[in-house]
Parts: C-alpha cells; structure tokens; sequence
C-alpha cells in the first residue's frame, strides 16, 4: 500500500480580505415582494431555507406526540386514530416537506451558481416557480392534515389508502404529487446549470464533490419523480372515481403499487443522503486541511449510487408477496449498492490521516454524521439480507435503521452544511461555544432515541403501535428520554443562529480559510456573486499546497494557535506554476 | 411469552425451527458489522486525536489517494457482504418453502382480526380488537393452537386491506394480501403462549390486530382437532368440531333449561336435574343402589331412554321424546359436547350464547372509519 506524499510549502500568497461592499444580495433591494418575487437563487435558497425549517419543526412536535404516547404501553396522551395521524403528519411532513428539498433546493440553489462560477442558475424564472409550486404542494398537505388529518402512513399503501381510510387523503395525497414538480424543477436547474454554466476552466474533475452530489441527486429528481406523480395519480383516480387499480375488489393489485411507490421512493431516500454526503467531503477537508483521498472514487460512488439505487426497490417487499427469484436478485443488488456508501466512508477516514484537524461546529456535526451514518449503512445489511429481513421487516429495527440513515445521517449533514456555510449566507458568525455544545447533544441524544429501538425491532415490536405489549416499556421510555434530549438540542441552533443574525461578529470572505469559489467571493455575497470572471485553476481540495481554485493563498485557517507567534509567520511565497495534479497519485 | 413479562433477554425467545435459522446469521452479520463500525471508529478516534491541529504547525501533505487501498475496500466488504446474501438466501429459501407432507391451516385477516380454519373444519378467532367482532367472535377468541416438533403449513388470505402475520418468537413475517393466497410454514420447538403481531398498517385499530400462538404437545394438538379440550382458550368448544355442533343442538333442545351449570349450595339456583359439567367418565350412583360409568353409551342412553338409569338424587322428569328430535348423526354431536363439557364451561341458561346454525346472525357492526379509544 503506497500512498505517495508530498510535503509541499504554501506556494501563494492570500488575497488580501475583500472590502465587504455595501450592497449585497440581502439588501440590493427590500420590501415584501422583492423577496417573493425574486429569481435570484440565493434569495430562493433562503425562501426554501425558512420554509422548511417551518415544516421540520411542524414533523417535530408531530414526532414529540408520537414518542410521548409511547411512553406507556396502551398510549399515554393520545387515541389510536390521533396517533396513527400524527406519525403520518411526522413522516409526511419530515419527507416530503423537510429531507427531500433540504440540501438540494437550500444548498443546491444556493451553493451550485457559485460553487461552478456562474451568476445564478440556468433557469432563474423556474427557480422561483418550484418554490411557489412547493409551497402549493405544502398548502395541499397542510390542509390535509388540518382538516381530519391523514392515517395511512407516509408509504400510503392500498387499498387501505385508496378505499378503506376515511381520513383526508385526497388533498394529501394531492399535496405530495404537487411538491413533487417541484423536486423535478430544482433538479432540471440543477442539472442543466452544472452542464452549461461551469466558469472557465472549472473542468468536471475539478468540481466539488458536493457538485457531483448535486448533480446525482437532480439526475434521481429528474428520472424517479415522475413515476411516483404518475402513482400517485392512480391511487387518487381509484380513490375518487373507484377505478381499480389498486385493490383486487375491483380488479386491481396491492402490490402493484408497491413496486410503483418504491421505485420512486427508494431512491428518494437517495436523494435525501447523497446531497449530505457532498456536505460532508466539503467539510472534512477543509477542517482536516487535506485533499479528499480518491477524489474519483468519492464522486463517481455517488453516481454509482444514482444508478444502482434505482435497482433495488423490490428489497422493501421480500415479505410482500414477491416472487422467490426476483427476491433473489433484489437482495444481490441491495448489496451492490451498499458498496458505494462504504467507499464512502472508509475515503473519508482517509482523508484525515495526516491531516490538522480542528474541531468547529461543522467539523463537529461531520464527525458525527460519519459514526451515525455507519451505524445506518451497516444496519441496513440486515434488512437487505433476506433471511434477517423476514423477522426484522416493518419492526422499529427498520424504524431505527432509517432515522439512523435519515436523521443521523442527513439531517446532521444538513446542520453541519448550515454551521459552515452560515457565515456566507448571512455574513455573520454565531457562537463557537454553543454551536460545538449542540452537536454533542444532538449527537448523545440521537444515541439514546434510536438505539433501544434496535433492541426492540430485534425482540419484534412492530412499527406504527401505540398499543404494545409491556416487556417493551423499558426500552420505549429510553427512547422517549432520548427524544427530549435530542429536542434540546435541535432548540439550540434555532437559538444562537437567530441570535447571531443580530449579534453575531460580522463574518469574512473565507472565515474557514476553505478553497471553493463560493469563499472568493464576499460575504454575502453580491446580488451576481461574482465582480469579474473567475478562472479555475486547480481542483476543490489543495489545502495542502494552500491554494483556493482560483489559485490564490488561503488565509490562516481558524483554530491555529492564534497565541504562538510562530503560526503568526505568513506562508512562503514560491514562485512558479502550480504543480500538475497527477503529481501525486497512490 | 408465558405469562413472564420480566425484562427483555438479551437473546430474543426462540420457539421454531426458523427462529433457529434466524439466529446464527443475526449474529454473523452483527459481528462483521459491529467489527466493521469499531473499526471505523477507531480509526476516527485515532486520527481525531492523532492528528489534531498543533500549534504552529498546519502544513499537511498532499495525498490524492490509492487505487490499491480503495480496490481493498471496495472488494473486501462486497465479498462480506456476499457472505450475508448466500446465508440469508439459505435462510429465506427454508422460510417460504414449506414441506410437502405439513397439515395445512388457512388464516384470514381482515380489519382487525385473525381466524383460523383448521383442516377439519374448526374455526378459532385468533385475536383482534374485540370492539370490532360479532358477539359470536368475540367468544371465539383463543388462540392458534399448533403442535410441538412438527411442520403445519399456514396459507394466509385478507379480506380487506393489507395485513401482516408476524411471530417474533418464530422469527417470521408474511404479508396478508387480499384476493391472493400466500403460505408460510411454522415447526414450533417450544411449549407455551408466543405473540401474534399485524406488522402492516392497517388501520385505526392496527396495534389491536394482536393475538396468540399457544404451542402444545402433539397428541394434544391431535386432540384438539377432535374438539377436545379448550387449547384454543376459549371457553366455547371449537367452533366447526362436533362439541361445536352439539353444544348447538344443545341448546336448540333447550337442555340447559334444566340441566344448568353447577349451582353449588346456597344460590337460588334450584334445577330440576343434574350438570353435566365433567360428568363424562364420572361413576354415577343411580336411585336404589349401584353405579354406572357415564361413557358414550350411558350419555345416549340417558337421552334417548331417560328412565333407563335414574341418577340418585333427581326425579326422573325428564321427556322421554328427545330420541325422536334428534338422528343419530346428530346424537353423536351432542355426546361429544357432552364429553367436552368440563367444569364451569357451560353457560347459564339466560347468557349470552352462540345463536345455532341457520338461526339469523347478529349483523357486524359497520366498520368504524375514526377510532377512539378502545
């Protein structure tokens, strides 16, 4: 195993701190309608940004009902119709309205025009129509659960949805079709902008990992949104107009649906972890000053999980009445694309070694999201394996494998991805102390919330139960316990970061001394980011030569020792070209 | 789980064959992983610590990667993970195809509960939420009786939605879908009570569709079959067996009239002839002097010739037409409920009871579309 090294000095000197201009993107122009009408995708991320943070803390108290009922076993606080409601609301709203547009239309709007040295992206006009198509789909959704609520559970599955439940499913139902345009239009932008809009010289092995998450995540949008829409429509044509389709009272097939629903829907979760994954190579690097080991391998894994995870759906339904061979060759693939994630992974540990790690709140939530994310990536062996499935399928094994994947996975992304690019949206920084403190919490918190309902999946407690027998009381109150510590900590980033918008340092151009364009320009940024046009010069990750992709030094990095004078001594100055990147190769 | 409701074990109850196949791959994987998790955070830890910014010193070196090493990782968990798909095929296959020779029992789910139908025709309800049964189910909760050590072949159906049969304690699964049959087979290797859960959602009452697997010895089970016995732990004898047909006729005859359960000394209760609870097998003294063992003929006799054996105590008032009212095949039904009466089973004259065959049923309650509390 030789890995090859090369201890190279700093080769240039950094740019000297850009006058913050007057004008930026927040306030070029004010008023109520220039935000709702804005196309300017950094307004468009932060209108999505409010809305979803609106709807996560709508799925939470959902979700704060559905684990304080559970604390008894015959339901503390709520009935079984108030309860089935409320874990729909949690998994209708946490899904659709909160994982599957947080990264890809807050960041990937956001972050892809700059991050490729573009003015916006390639559809400004759409851009703004996917929020307000977005926010149609949610009223959709809102209404539904406001008027009777839903009971079906966020998978939806008939014929109990389409003719069995009296619940208002239609306008839910409805709701989700609708958001999903939405997701398709952010990944048509997406998409289209990283193909046609790249700066000069920003070739597609220079790009940002989190750019080829991006680009992954819009390519699932884009071929896997439609057959869910068109499923949808079926289920509501046999719910409203009694076509059968669906249930075999009228002709239909239950499992038809559930082929169609997860063909979709597996790779949705996809769409929700791989954007993560891209925040997630951002962070390590620049936290470890290292270049990201086997640059290649981390970007075209995420297009091999694109790929290889619309293969797989059928691994929901090893106990639903497959046939035996296609249970046979669904299990094969699930275990294909499970490499993918574990290359991940193990690329990511390597990234550190050697590295200068310091330990901001991003950093923080990174490493927390890698220990919390194996722990979802391998769980999931035992529900792709098929003779483990059959006992642990729709237990709370399965309840905690997802959230594992979900929440500790992409939402502690997420939360790291607001932690480092928080100083570039809104120019400000927020408090050290009480950033890194959240991160722990959420991370203990998390812990103790999901891994008793491994203990429980394992002894059989099914999900979707407010009534359980009372050998699992012990292990449902921890998790309860863990819920509340879990809810603290989500309270805290709400806390400091609203305060930081008023009280917080104003932030520089490059506060995490990172080499991405989007931390060349100032912060905020301006309303067309870019004053001149940005050549590329070299890839995303030269923290060891020190040099951004413009080619230009970075300042001294954050956490450095600020008290020895010796950190103090400025970079040497080399002259000469950059060295060529094949270089240095294993 | 036999009435224990102490804390979890750390290896969950084990009570078939395939809950025996389940485990060794259970723990396989969860070495490998949790060897792989480790792992991975040890390296993290060490690294973390090991190479944590010192003061001064920020310059780090330029590592692009290793085809070597991510070839090793690449291939070296894939080949693992292969490990898993062959066992778990091993395992899936035992699971799902049941052996040629298993007796078969058909369950159907429908919104919420389950019923089981037994080859020669017994019916049982499982469980289920009992707000939402006819009274007739409703005394027809038990459980679904299966034997020790040998194979019996479930054939599942729905009449509604989507359901789920799942036995923790048998480490087994299978969806319940309506207008399709689909089997599994269970070969239990432990006494005693094992839950039923439904593990797809199914409604308002969903956490309700619940019930019980009770585990016997064979020659039970083969009793059980016969109508013997209160295995399926209802107090009523096994809806579809003989006892089932007789208690019907039983009533019909309006038997219970005089021949009520033990009234015991004291009550008010004055019948006019003697229980019949446990009398089957009983030495019964007769009016002047002598006994006779109550076996099939003597029940036959006493119905059909009541004045033949006069039972010390009791005037001998009893109708001697009822042999006129009955056919033989139909006689044959009533000494088996007879046989199956045991103390305390029968019902008093003015309960509640199962209607006869025929008689109109008590219609079901329309399905509720918003739950309530039960």
């Amino acid at each position: 195993m030789s890995i090859v090294v090369a201890d190279t000095p700093r080769t240039a000197p950094p740019p000297p701190e850009p006058v913050a201009p007057a004008r930026n993107y927040l306030n070029e122009t004010s008023g109520f309608w220039s935000w709702l009408l804005t196309v300017d995708h950094k307004r468009i991320g932060i209108l999505y940004l409010v809305s979803i943070t609106l709807f996560f803390v709508v799925g939470g108290i959902a979700a704060g009902l559905v684990r304080t009922n559970l604390l008894t076993p015959n339901g503390a606080i709520l009935t079984e119709d108030q309860y089935n409601k409320a874990f729909t609301a949690h998994g209708v709203v946490m899904l659709f309205l909160f994982l599957i547009p947080s990264i890809p239309a807050v960041f990937g709007n956001f972050l892809v025009p700059i991050m490729i040295g573009a003015k916006d992206l390639a559809f400004p006009k759409l851009n703004l129509a996917s929020w307000y198509v977005f926010m149609i789909g949610a009223a959709f959704m809102v209404w539904g659960l406001l008027s009777g609520g839903i009971d079906t559970g966020w998978t939806l599955y008939p014929p109990y949805s389409s003719r069995y439940s009296h619940a208002s499913v239609t306008p839910g139902v409805f709701g989700v079709f609708i958001t999903g345009f939405s997701s398709i239009m952010t990944g048509l932008n997406i998409m289209v902008t990283v193909h046609k809009m790249r700066a000069p010289g920003m070739t597609w092995g220079r790009l940002p990992l989190f750019i080829w998450a991006m680009y992954a995540t819009s390519f699932i949008q884009l071929l896997g949104t439609p057959v869910v829409a068109i499923t949808l429509v079926l289920l509501m044509v046999e719910r409203v107009a009694g076509v059968g389709i669906f249930d075999p009272a009228i002709g239909g097939d239950p499992v038809l649906y559930q082929h169609l629903f997860w063909f979709y829907s597996h790779p949705a979760v996809y769409i929700m972890i791989v954007p993560g994954m891209g925040v997630v190579s951002e962070v390590l690097t620049c936290f470890s000053r290292k270049n990201i080991f086997g640059y290649k391998a981390v970007a075209w894994s995420s297009v091999g999980i694109a790929v290889v995870g619309f293969l797989v759906w059928a691994h929901h339904m090893f106990v639903a009445g497959i046939s035996y061979y296609s249970a046979l060759l669904f299990s094969f693939l699930t275990m294909l694309v499970a490499v993918p994630s574990a290359i991940k992974v193990f690329n990511w540990v390597a990234t550190l070694y050697r590295g200068s790690i310091t330990f901001q709140a991003p950093m923080m939530y990174t490493l927390a999201f890698l220990v919390l994310f194996t722990v979802g990536g391998v769980t999931g062996l035992f529900l792709a394996t098929m003779g483990t499935d059959i006992h642990l399928h729709d237990t709370y094994f399965v309840v905690a494998h997802f959230h594992f994947v979900m929440v500790g996975g992409m939402v502690l992304a997420y939360l790291a991805g607001i932690h480092f690019w928080w100083p570039k949206m809104t120019g400000r920084m927020y408090s050290d102390f009480w950033s890194r403190t959240s991160a722990t919490v959420i991370f203990v918190g998390f812990f103790l919330t999901f891994v008793p309902q491994f203990i429980l999946g394992y002894h059989g407690m099914p999900r979707r139960y407010p009534n359980y027998p009372e050998e699992f009381q012990v292990y449902n109150v921890l998790s309860t316990a863990g819920a509340s510590i879990l809810g603290v900590g989500y309270l805290m980033p709400a806390v400091y970061l609203t305060l930081s918008l008023f009280f917080g340092p104003k932030a520089q151009a490059n506060p995490w001394s990172a080499t991405g364009l989007e931390w060349q320009v100032p912060s905020p940024p301006t309303v067309f980011n870019f004053e001149y046009l940005p050549v590329t010069v070299c890839g995303p990750y030269e923290y060891a030569i020190g040099v951004d992709q413009l080619g230009r030094g970075l300042p001294e990095p954050p956490g450095s020792g600020d008290d020895n004078p010796a950190a103090k001594v400025g970079p040497t100055l080399l002259p000469g070209p950059l060295p060529k990147e094949t270089e240095v190769v294993g | 789980m036999n009435g224990d409701r102490g804390p979890l074990p750390a290896i969950a109850e084990r009570a078939s064959v395939m809950a025996d196949a389940f485990e060794p791959l259970f723990w396989y994987i969860t070495f490998w992983t949790a060897a792989g998790f480790l792992l991975v955070c040890a390296l993290l830890a060490w690294c973390c610590v090991a190479y944590r910014r010192k003061p001064g010193q920020i310059s780090t070196p330029r590592i692009l990667g290793s085809h070597r090493l991510e070839l090793f990782w690449t291939v070296t968990p894939l080949l693992i993970f292969l490990t898993f798909y062959v066992w778990g095929v091993y395992v899936y296959d035992k699971a799902v195809h049941p052996p040629a020779d298993a007796p078969e029992v058909f369950v159907i789910g429908k919104q919420w509960m389950w019923k089981a139908q037994y080859p020669n025709g017994q019916r049982v309800i499982i469980g289920g939420n009992p707000k939402n049964m006819t009274e007739e189910d409703r005394q027809n909760i038990g459980a679904l009786v299966l034997p020790l050590n040998r194979p019996v072949k479930v054939t599942f159906i729905s009449e509604d939605v989507i359901h789920d049969f799942g036995v923790p304690a048998f480490r087994q699964k299978i969806d319940v879908i309506p207008g399709r049959y689909v089997s599994t087979w269970y070969q239990p290797t432990k006494l005693g009570e094992f839950h039923v859960f439904c593990d797809q959602y199914c409604g308002a009452w969903h956490s309700l569709m619940v019930g019980k697997i009770t585990v016997v010895p064979a020659d039970e089970f083969d009793k059980f079959l016969e109508g013997k016995g209160g295995l399926q732990g209802s107090p009523n004898p096994v809806d579809g067996s003989l006892a089932h047909r007789g208690w019907q006729h039983f009533q019909r005859l309006q038997c219970q009239s005089c021949h009520m359960p033990n009234a015991g000394a004291g009550t008010k209760v004055h019948p006019r002839a003697p229980s019949l609870e446990g009398v089957f097998g009983r030495q019964v003294p007769l009016r002047g002097g002598g006994t006779v063992t109550a076996d099939e003929q003597y029940i036959r006799d006493s119905i059909v010739n009541p004045r033949k054996h006069v039972v010390e105590g009791w005037e001998p008032i009893m109708p001697g037409n009822y042999g006129s009212q009955v056919t033989e095949d139909e006689l044959a039904e009533v000494v088996a409920y007879i046989k199956w009466l045991r103390p305390g089973t029968q019902l008093a004259p003015n309960d509640r009871a199962v209607p006869p065959d025929g008689a109109p049923r008590v219609t079901p309650p329309p399905p509720v579309s918003t739950g309530g509390k039960q």
